[in-house]
């Protein structure tokens, strides 16, 4: 699991990025607000969690950004012991959860357990992008006309418009989406290619760009 | 005699005159490929009772004028698939006849009809050395294609039945089902020709 880890004070950050990478998680630290907001545009995370008090641009600043653009990942929010309205603040600009430091690693972990195994609840039911919308009960791919995906493509197609205008490598998709199943990430060119082939076929104005084996990135057509 | 006249040879004649285009595409696919180019290829024309009842029902004379000029469907010829690229290949083969002029063009695969029928339809003034029913010579005659998949056809076939069974219980529900399955084949038929092009290229 990926988890973006936003906090400025450096030994801080140091300690955790240990703890967490033991727990086996993968952590990008970054030291400030505008960093979180370029990294949440370019990688998918499971989990962020964003510091309130951090130079250039505020916790809440960069997650009330990130929310703009769509981006539904859960957030835990590290609060000030004695600021009640930065808990506030935080939860009305997107916050899942938050954490009043100092804190105890042991709950910093469980709050980060809780918060990814309940993920999937936070995916919206429709989901947009440009002229197309995944309805993704009815795994339906509709533009100016309509085609059924069938299981993993509508997994597939839910990833990308979850993320979209992201690059991700074969590897990622295939241990985001496939979880790792026994096919090999040689099938996430296959399905790569089903989804092209069926965008096009519902004149879609969005596009699915990159070379087998490479990097893959759902952007509007150029 | 029948609704078509003098005219009924003729239109024969043009009739198998594109028929045997369309044959001799599918051997010059079959040679330079080893692929079919289609399946199977049916074309017909309208018998003189159904287009009569189509005059009556329109209310229009009962004339060959009406059957030749005003209806272009005289002469109709259905074009079935394996893969959704061969219905736009042979859309490109038909542009290519010097000697017709496409009139109309409806692209039903990219532009489904809300009830989920697919299919490619062209309708085609073919102008021919022959005298036509308005006095010209040379005359035009003109062709409705039906263009699509095994998969459209399969559907078109089912929901056709549908449309003229009356008291069907569930009618509501069946129409929906059949919208479903009619965007489930459009994606096999899409999986389908991924697959070849994978296997191809």
């Amino acid at each position: 699991m990926n988890i973006l880890l936003a906090e400025d004070e450096k030994d801080l950050s140091r300690a955790l990025v240990a703890v967490l990478e033991h727990k086996g998680y993968k952590v990008t630290p970054v030291y400030d607000g505008e960093a979180a907001v370029e990294e949440a545009k370019s990688g998918a995370f499971d989990c962020m969690v964003l510091d309130i008090m951090m130079p250039k641009m505020d916790g809440i600043t960069a997650l009330t950004i990130m929310r703009e653009s769509g981006d539904t990942t859960p957030v835990l929010m590290l609060t000030a012991k004695s600021e009640m309205n930065d808990k506030v603040a935080g939860l009305d600009a997107g916050a899942d959860d938050y954490l009043t430091k100092p804190f105890v690693m042991v709950e910093l972990l469980a709050r980060i357990r809780s918060l990814t195994r309940r993920s999937g609840e936070y995916t919206p039911k429709k989901l947009s992008f440009g002229s197309v919308t995944l309805d993704i009960s009815g795994q339906e791919l509709i533009s100016e006309n309509s085609v059924r995906l069938a299981g993993m493509e509508a997994n597939l197609m839910e990833f990308l418009m979850m993320n979209p205008n992201k690059s991700f490598t074969t590897e990622e998709i295939f241990s985001r989406v496939w979880k790792d199943a026994e096919e090999g990430p040689d099938v996430v060119w296959i399905y790569i290619s089903y989804l092209r082939n069926k965008l096009r076929s519902i004149v879609a104005d969005v596009e699915i760009n990159g070379e087998k084996g490479g990097s893959f990135i759902l952007e509007p057509m150029k | 005699m029948s609704i078509y006249g003098e005219y009924e040879a003729i239109l024969q004649k043009v009739m198998e005159d594109i028929e045997g285009r369309l044959l001799a595409y599918q051997e010059k696919v079959q040679s330079e490929t080893g692929e079919n180019a289609y399946e199977h290829l049916l074309a017909r024309i309208k018998t003189d009772e159904s287009m009569r009842e189509k005059c009556v029902r329109k209310g229009l004379p009962e004339t060959a004028e009406t059957a030749l000029v005003t209806m272009t469907d005289a002469i109709g010829i259905r074009v079935v698939c394996s893969f959704v690229d061969d219905v736009f290949n042979i859309v490109e083969y038909i542009r290519t006849f010097k000697d017709c002029e496409i009139i109309e063009e409806k692209d039903y695969i990219r532009h489904a009809k809300p009830n989920g029928y697919r299919s490619y339809h062209i309708i085609l003034a073919v102008h021919t050395e022959e005298s036509d029913v308005l006095g010209n010579t040379p005359g035009t005659y003109y062709v409705e294609l039906q263009i699509r998949t095994i998969a459209m056809d399969t559907w078109a076939a089912l929901e056709h039945r549908m449309k003229y069974k009356k008291d069907i219980p569930n009618q509501e529900l069946l129409v929906g089902e059949l919208k479903r399955v009619a965007d489930e084949l459009a994606s096999c038929d899409l999986s389908m020709q991924t697959i070849r092009e994978l296997i191809n290229s």
